[in-house]
This record gives structure tokens, sequence and C-alpha cells, in this order.
């Protein structure tokens, strides 16, 4: 009998943790594998679901960390700790902690795509014999956005952070400017021996894979996660589809020999 | 074995079949179509064998039989998910070749992309295929050229004769005993099929996704309408979209079902907060003719479209699906001079 | 030359400008014809007219520059189009019976347009037949849909297409296109809940809008169909105006006979010193207050049960 995937399981909210306004992270119960950069079908029936990225793995939790910019993210903003969600997944291929092991680091996110890429940060903080050098550089769009501000300072001491914002009206603690000004100033070992996640808004990963590349990265030392309407997660839907990709399959994190096909 | 099945053999059989299946076949839905005073041939349910439209391509798919076009999977109340009844019968389909190859692709689509779909194949276990032959090619067929116009993998075929006889092939060994013992003429049998069309479709061997970068798109920009009919009709599209809802005010019974979508209509890509890919049609109609001729082939190793010309048929802007692939060369060309 | 100039005209033909001359109206109803008639129409003008012919504006021919003395000869040319056109005649060879009630017009319809929603030309001669000849001057148009391009708020019954449209809530696709179209090129009837289109049936006026838009056939057209019938629009010197809304959802049977009753109530009312006769109904319903009418015309009259019957009437126009 073949299992029905579309049928949801409930998991309970065991804490809340607010960023911004509109930025929530829930942390869910949940048992089972899972990896970085994978993603739930979050839902709460009425409202729909909406695929949302694991931005934390714990022993006994899941962090799903959500923005609120619709009606099913409106509605999960209306529960608390003790409530329960709907999840199905995980779905996708997430982040292979075995492509970045053991090689200097560069971790470029943009806003919320510092979700589903903070779990391998976390990773490499806390094992930095894992790794070599490891850079973050972080960009949100004012300070008001900025996401994860205790993990990005803990995150400080074992790696290079750079926290920064588009615009900022007030003096603030962090930089200035779009990621992309930052990549030239990265410090630089072996190239070769160099791995680069990026993940954020399309125009900004593509102009920080530019970046990248230009100091000398080879393309298969990059990942990029993609973002897509992944209304099932089963390859079924076709609405993340891009070229002969599915990016709920076959992604959504890609390396950018592969990834560099999939324009729409 | 081959039969010669008489109209009244043949709806006694019919009357057999539906004990244990709905049978399916394209028929006629009088004034049932978009003008005033025409009809809709589209697949629903039929109990006599006169029901079914032979003369004339159905404007609709048999795709909805198998993927409806809504679908509920569970219902829910306050804490409780309740999973939609499964169908109580199974399925006979009056398919022509073109949509017998369709089958082949939801089949790929639902059970091999990915996980196998649980409620796809609820619908598709018991399922009996009967091949309708086509004698001719229809307006917009282009079958010969996909390489769709002969199927084998059928349980029974048939060809209506002029005498209004039914030309029979089967090939299931419990209906050839039931044929049989209806007292049908046994005689040799070949399906009928067609070996040419007036429509002739070339893919490029050399047709790669930077035709994308053509200047070919453009004029779907302003020709399409973006109003989804290609794909609605096409034995081969099965994008859906998850829907959820209520049923009443105090909102605490509802169902999430899954709807058909569609490539070309305003929405299918959005993504939370606002963002969305392929604004524009001429973009839209590339995913869709690209995904047909390249990519599901990139993916599966065969083609997707299957030649029958049903979005050329209903396109009411007249934009051709097959005139657009056959401008691929070309489009190609274009490109690689860049 | 002596002529009796109330037959002529009853005959179809008109008193002109230039002494001794005539033209002879031809009707066609519903406006569609053969082209092989139009052959004909030209014999007729190149033979016994000045070679010229009129399209004239309630869809009929009129040949000009006919002697008087010709008239016989054209009656009997004029039997070929009597016949193919189906006139009812009270005797061949002698002409039309009657002028009173004018050619009824009609947009193209379903025959051609993908908007009308019904053959208009099949329906203007079903009442060609039921009403003609009669001398009542009674203009009666047909138009396909809502769009009312043959302006039939300017004839004493206008009659307009409409459909009821039938909604397949499990075809819908949730593309929204009908709660566009309806939005934008009608009266705003839709409304998305819980991802389907709702209609409003009192704003609904049956355009067709939303199964013309839909691309999956989730929205089908009645079976039946269905008519909105307009009332005592007119043109003309004292109180021009527009026809108003009498019944919304009417049938074909029931609109004939509506007519056919509006003949018997003019033939009580109608004002016997009128200058030549001829009142239109409109001044009679002034008259004689709208109740009667209704009474008059609603005899035995069995509409559907979603008809909604306008009462009274009200109507507007210029005053002079």
């Amino acid at each position: 009998m073949i299992r029905n995937d579309y049928i949801p399981f409930p998991s309970r909210i065991l804490e809340v943790i607010r960023h911004t306004e509109i930025e929530y992270t829930f942390r869910m119960e949940y048992q089972g594998e899972v990896k970085p950069g994978q993603f739930f079908e979050v839902s709460i029936p009425k409202y729909g679901e909406a695929p949302i990225s694991v931005s934390g793995i714990g022993e006994n939790f899941i962090d799903l960390t959500i923005r609120r910019v619709g009606k099913v993210t409106n509605a999960v903003f209306e529960r608390y700790a003790g409530d329960l969600l709907l999840l199905r997944g995980p779905y996708g291929n997430g982040f292979e902690l075995s492509d970045y092991q053991g090689k200097d680091l560069i971790v470029i996110a943009g806003g919320t795509g510092l979700s589903p890429v903070r779990a391998v940060v976390d990773y490499f903080s806390e094992h930095p014999q894992e790794r070599g050098r490891m850079t973050l550089i972080s960009g949100f769009k004012t300070p008001h956005d900025i996401l994860f501000r205790q993990d990005l300072k803990r995150w400080e001491e074992s790696m290079d952070v750079i926290l920064t914002v588009d615009c900022a009206e007030e003096d603030t603690a962090c930089q200035i400017g779009l990621v992309t000004k930052y990549i030239p100033d990265i410090p630089l070992g072996d190239v070769k021996n160099t791995a680069a996640i990026v993940v954020g808004p399309p125009a900004m990963m593509r102009f920080s894979v530019q970046g990248l590349l230009a100091i000398g990265l080879p393309e298969e030392n990059i990942w990029i996660s993609q973002e897509r309407k992944m209304c099932c997660g089963l390859g079924k839907c076709g609405h993340c589809k891009i070229g002969d990709t599915y990016v709920c399959l076959d992604g959504p994190v890609f390396n950018y020999t592969k990834g560099k096909f999939l324009v729409d | 074995m081959g039969f010669c099945i008489q109209e009244a053999q043949f709806n006694a059989i019919l009357k057999e079949w539906q004990k244990q299946y709905h049978i399916y076949a394209p028929k006629v839905y009088k004034g049932g179509g978009r003008f005033s005073d025409t009809d809709c041939i589209r697949y629903g349910e039929i109990s006599q064998i006169n029901e079914i439209v032979f003369d004339r391509k159905s404007q609709y798919s048999f795709k909805e039989i198998l993927t409806p076009v809504s679908q509920t999977l569970f219902y829910f109340t306050e804490g409780e998910t309740k999973e939609a009844d499964g169908p109580r019968k199974g399925a006979v389909l009056f398919l022509r070749s073109c949509d017998l190859h369709g089958l082949k692709r939801l089949d790929d689509m639902y059970l091999q992309n990915g996980p196998a779909d649980y409620y796809y194949s609820r619908l598709r276990e018991n399922i009996k295929i009967v091949l309708m032959g086509c004698g001719h090619s229809f307006e917009n067929c282009f079958c010969v050229s996909m390489g769709t116009n002969q199927s084998t993998n059928y349980d029974l075929s048939i060809d209506r004769q002029e005498d209004g006889t039914y030309l029979a092939d089967c090939r299931d060994p419990q209906w050839n005993r039931q044929l049989a013992e209806a007292g049908c003429a046994s005689q040799e049998v070949v399906p009928q099929y067609v070996t040419e069309n007036a429509v002739r479709v070339t893919i490029p061997e050399t047709l790669t996704a930077e035709a994308a970068d053509s200047r070919l798109w453009d004029q779907y920009d302003s020709r399409c309408i973006h109003c989804g009919r290609c794909n609605f009709v096409c034995p081969t599209c099965t994008c859906f979209t998850m829907q959820d809802l209520f049923y009443s005010e105090n909102g605490k019974v509802g169902e999430r079902r899954r709807v058909w979508a569609s490539c070309m209509v305003d929405g299918f890509t959005d993504v939370a907060g606002g963002g969305s890919y392929r604004q524009k049609n001429g973009q839209r109609m590339r995913f869709k003719v690209l995904h047909k001729v390249l990519d599901y082939k990139q993916r599966n190793g065969y083609h997707m479209c299957v030649g029958c010309g049903r979005c050329d048929d209903i396109c009411p802007e007249y934009i051709s699906f097959s005139n657009c692939v056959n401008q691929l060369e070309e489009a190609m060309t274009e490109v690689k001079q860049k | 030359m002596d002529i009796n100039t109330k037959g002529l005209k009853k005959n179809a033909f008109r008193i002109t400008k230039e002494r001794g001359l005539t033209a002879s109206r031809i009707r066609v109803p519903g406006g569609h014809l053969d082209a092989k008639y139009l052959g004909k129409i030209q014999q007729i003008a190149e033979t016994f007219g000045n070679g010229t012919v009129h399209i004239t504006s309630r869809q009929g021919f009129e040949i000009p520059g006919i002697p008087f003395e010709k008239i016989p000869e054209v009656n009997k040319a004029l039997q070929e189009l009597i016949d193919g056109m189906e006139i009812n005649q009270d005797e061949a060879g002698a002409g039309y019976p009657a002028s009173g009630t004018r050619n009824i017009t009609a947009c193209i319809g379903n025959r051609v347009c993908p908007f009308a929603c019904y053959d208009t030309t099949a329906f203007a001669k079903r009442i060609e037949k039921a009403v003609f000849p009669n001398d009542l001057h009674f203009k009666i148009a047909l138009t396909g849909c809502p769009n009312d391009c043959a302006k039939v708020r300017m004839h004493d019954f206008g009659i307009m297409g409409m459909t009821l449209p039938q909604f397949e809530p499990d075809r819908c696709v949730s593309c929204g296109a009908c709660v566009k179209a309806c939005k934008t090129k009608s009266v705003e009837a839709l409304k998305t809940v819980n991802y389907r289109p709702q209609r409003d049936e009192r704003r609904c006026i049956g355009c067709g809008e939303c199964v013309i838009n839909c691309p999956n056939a989730a929205w089908t057209r009645s079976q039946k169909k269905y008519y909105r019938l307009t009332l005592l629009g007119r043109t003309g010197k004292k109180n021009p105006r527009m026809g108003e809304d009498f019944i919304k959802w009417a049938d074909e049977d029931s609109i004939i006979k509506i007519i056919l009753n509006t003949y018997d109530y003019v033939k009580e009312y109608i004002d016997p010193n009128a200058p030549g006769g001829k009142e239109h109904i409109g001044y009679i319903v002034d008259r004689t207050g709208f109740e009667e009418f209704k009474k008059w015309a609603l005899r035995d009259v069995n509409l559907p049960d979603i008809a909604e019957v306008t009462t009274p009437v009200y109507w507007k126009g210029v005053k002079y």
C-alpha cells in the first residue's frame, strides 16, 4: 500500500522566539531525521500550507523561522507555545555537511535566507575543528529586520561575522551596504579548498555568486538554495519546476554547476 | 482475440462491466459549449455504446478521471483529519492512442517523480483500457510526429464500422471469454491507427534551454491571454494547487483539496511575500513549450507532448503549439548566433 | 392621377417628395437573408426604380424611384422575396398586406456572434409569423445579449438574450477568469468565496461572460434560453425615451403572448382620432396607466418561476 504523504502530523510548539515584528521562530516538537536546508509544509486547517525551511535542529525539536506574509503565516502567528501546528516533511535534499567539512567555508545570506542556512552555521560554530576558516556575511534590509541577533553574537566567537544592512537611518552597530560589497575582502586561503553557500533573494544570489567567482572560487565549490512555490513537496504539483528540475525533490540546495542552469 | 461486436451485444457487455466499473468515454454535453447552441465533447460516464463520440475529438482529455479537477484529500475538524473516501468501483476508460500514451506520462509523473501519489494510485489501480481506433486524423493532430499514433497496451480495441458494428481486438482473458459467450463473431482484427497527419512537428535535436533567450517568445506576450485552456485540455499537464477551505462561519469543519493549476495563469509561481516568476505571457509559453518538448525528455527520456493537438483546438487566440515547436529550430540558430 | 395614399402606404409603398414616384419597402425579419435575394432586389431596383437601393434603419430595403403605375408589377416581382422570407400574406402577387407593424430587427445573434445568447433571427422570424400583418404601429427589436448592439431599448418591445449560468463547482480551477470578466466587462455579480465564484443572483444580468471566459467548462449555459423584455422605448418629436425593464428572465412563449396581448390592448385604447391612425403605444399607456396595460399584457401569460416582473414601470426620456 502506498503511503498517504498528504496527511500532516500534529506537532507541538515548544517555544516561540521573536526576532522582529513579523519574523518569529517556532520551535517545534520533532523526532526524526532532518537536515539543514530541508523544509516542512506547515499548515493550519482552513488556512492552508506553507513551505518553511528548517532553521535549527535539536535533539527533540526543529526550528521553523516564519515570516508573517500571508494567510497561513498570519494564522500561525496566532499560535503560542503549547499549541499544535500540522506538519508534513521533511522535504528536499538539504545541505550535506560533508560537502563543507575540512574546507574553509563562506556563507552569504540575504534576509530570511539566513534561516535555511542557520543550522549549518550553528553546526560549524559548535564544531570548528571540522572546518577551516569560516566567514559569514549576513545582510538585512534595515536594522529592524535583523534575525537571530543572539546567534550572530555567539557565532562571532568562532568565525568572521559580517553583519550588514542595506540602509540605516540611525547609528547602528552593524555595517552598511549590500552583502556583495564585502566579498572581495573575505580572507582567502586555498580557493580550491574553500566552499561557499549563498542563500537569499534571486538578485542577491546572482550577484553574490558572481562576486565569489570573481575572487577565484570554482563553480563546483558554491552551493545555493532556491526558493520557489512548493505546494506539495512531493514532485507532483509542478509549481517549483525550473527546467528539468523540481526544486522540492532535487533541491532546494543546488551545487552551482547545476544551479546556474536554473533560470526562470 | 478479434471480434465483431453488434451494438446490442456491446450494450449488454457495458451493462455487465458496470457492475465492477464506471465506464468513461468522450460524449456530447449538449449545449455545454462556451458559445450559445454549441456542445462540449468531454469525458463522462456512459451506459450505451452510441453515447460515445467517435467522429470528433474530445475537447478535454480523459485525465480528469484519474486526476480530478478538484480532489478532496481529507476533511478536518478541530483536532482530527479524515481521509476522503476512495473509489468504490474501478474504471473502464475509452481512449484514443494519443491519450493512452498520455496515461503513461501521468503514471510517470504521479508514480515515479518523487514518492508515488496515494490518491492517484487509488484511482489508477483498477482501470481497464479500451482503445478507440483512429481511422483518420483530426484537425491539429500530430501524433505521428510524436510517435503516439499507435498503442498496444490496451485491454480491448474498438473500431466503429459504417454498419454500426464494432471491430474489436481483445487482450484481456476474462473479456475474451465474455465476448465469446456473448456470441460475438470472432475474426482477425488490427486496430486502426493513422500513419499521417496534416500537421507535422519537428523538434530540433539541438534544442537546449538556451532557446529561452530567443525572440520567438516575445510575440506571445501580447497574443496570449494567459487563460490556461491549453493546460486544462492537455492530457499530460498535471499541475495542481492545494486549497484549504471551511464550510461554515464558525470554521470548525473543512477540507483540504487539490485543484488543477496552470502555468499560464496568474499566481502559479507566486511565493510568500509577493514575489513571482515568469510574469510575461511569452515566458509562460516558453516554460510550457519547453516542458513538453525538452525538460520532460531530459528527466524521463521521452517527450511529454503526445501530439493530440487539443491545445491548438481550444486556444481562443488561435495560438498553435505545433507551429511554435516548429519555430524552435530557427530559435536555436538565433540564440547560437548571439 | 388618382391614388389612394392610405391603401398605398398599407401596401408598404411610400409617398415620396417627388410627385408620381413611390418607394417599395422590403421586410427582412431578423435582418438576415439568403444572399440570392439581393439579386432580386437589384433587379427590381434596376427594372422599376432608379437603380439605387436604400438599406433602411430597420434592416429592410427600400427601392426608390418607382412610378406609381409600376406598383402592380413590382408587387408581382416582390413575391419571390415575400415567399423566400416567409412573410404572411393575404393574396399572392399583391405585395405586402400591411406596413404598420414594422420590420422586426435583430443583431446578428448566435449564428455568428460569440456573445449572443440565442438565434436572434430565428426568434425574429417567429415573432414576425405571430404578429404580421398588422396595421398597428409596433416596433420590435431583438438583441443577442445585454451589450444591446441592436439598440432594442429604442423600440416598443426590446428583447435581450440572457443565459442563466450553471456552475459545476468540481470543474472550477479557481483561476478567477469569470470574476474578473464579470467585474471588468459586466456588472460585478461574482465574487470569490472559498476559492470559487459566488453569483449574486439579483445582480446577474445573464450576459454569459462567465461562461465565455471559463477555461474549464465549470460555467455553462442553461439549457433554457431567457430574455430581458424592455418596454416602450421610442423616438419621435414629443417625448423620446429609452425602453425600461419589464421582465427579467422571461421565456420566448411569454414574450410572444405579451406582444399579441398588447395588440388587443392597443385596439381597445388607441385614440380613434390619432393622426393617421398612428399612436405610439407609450402614449396610450401614459393615458390608461401602467396597471391597465399590465393587466392586458400579462393575460394568460405563464412566466418561468425565476422571472422578475418590474411593476410599475416608470419612463424618463426627453420631454418637449
